[in-house]
């Protein structure tokens, strides 16, 4: 997958370039209120099936990114959700640190071209780069972010 | 509009959708650094969300998932996006009722998002 194709799966009316929230629960809520009306019954099934992937086990990874995932009945196609946050949110990471980078992979039962694991495994791979997570944090507008995602 | 034995159904599956991909893709989720070691968390909530559902909609949900891979469907202009065969337009005006609606021609659960 090319870092185009995996632009084409953000929706700029989505991102978030600043979550309020400090803690894990905070973060989902936050960011799920921007895939579907607030209490909704889409809205419960996504926050709940992010919830329970969180049991299984912390998508917050290290280096202050987190890949919060997951397919649902309420999703309708795949989707990337890009969350910031400059304060950091306690997100139960593998290092103990806070997470800033939010990239929330949502996937329908069965998405037909069978892009959920390619995407999920570019968008890791992509954001290891130092200075690319560093260009995120400074970007101000989409056109920046989507910049430095299709270059990738 | 749902009623609460469908949206166990709905949680259920989509529960039922994370085990399995948790389980047949787990080699690639630890080889990207993911953390995937409380599957037992997730039996639990499942047995927790079956214990909410009547006996007759578990047996059937088993038997769909047994025979199709997957039991509860979303409803698309009045289709079954399992089998594509019409849904009664009857179903959607007794959303509000407390039961369980069910494809006529492939018999999954049905969801009207």
């Amino acid at each position: 997958m090319t870092g185009a194709e995996l632009l084409r799966l953000f929706d700029p009316k989505l991102c978030l370039f600043e979550l309020k929230a400090t803690t894990k629960d905070e973060a989902l809520q936050e960011i799920v209120d921007r895939v579907a009306p607030p209490g909704s019954r889409n809205h419960q099934f996504i926050h709940e099936m992010l919830r329970n992937r969180e049991h299984l086990g912390s998508t917050g990874v290290v280096k202050g990114v987190a890949f919060p995932h997951g397919r649902s009945l309420a999703v309708s196609k795949l989707m990337v959700v890009f969350a910031r946050s400059q304060a950091g949110v306690r997100f139960e990471s593998m290092d103990g640190e806070p997470t800033h980078l939010f990239f929330v992979l949502l996937a329908p039962p069965q998405d037909r071209a069978n892009q959920y694991l390619p995407a999920l495994g570019k968008l890791v791979e992509t954001i290891q780069d130092d200075r690319l997570r560093d260009r995120l944090m400074a970007a101000t507008a989409f056109e920046e972010f989507a910049a430095v995602i299709r270059e990738n | 509009m749902m009623n609460p034995q469908e949206q166990v159904l709905v949680a259920l599956q989509d529960l039922d959708l994370m085990l399995k991909e948790a389980t047949d893709s787990e080699a690639q989720f630890r080889k990207m650094g993911f953390d995937m070691t409380n599957i037992e968390e997730l039996r639990k909530a499942r047995a927790q969300l079956v214990a909410q559902l009547e006996p007759a909609h578990v047996q059937h949900y088993e038997s769909m998932q047994k025979r199709y891979g997957r039991a509860v469907f979303p409803v698309t202009g009045d289709m079954c996006l399992g089998c594509f065969a019409a849904v009664p337009s009857v179903y959607r005006s007794t959303l509000y009722e407390d039961r369980v609606r069910m494809c006529q021609n492939c018999g999954r659960m049905l969801y009207f998002p």
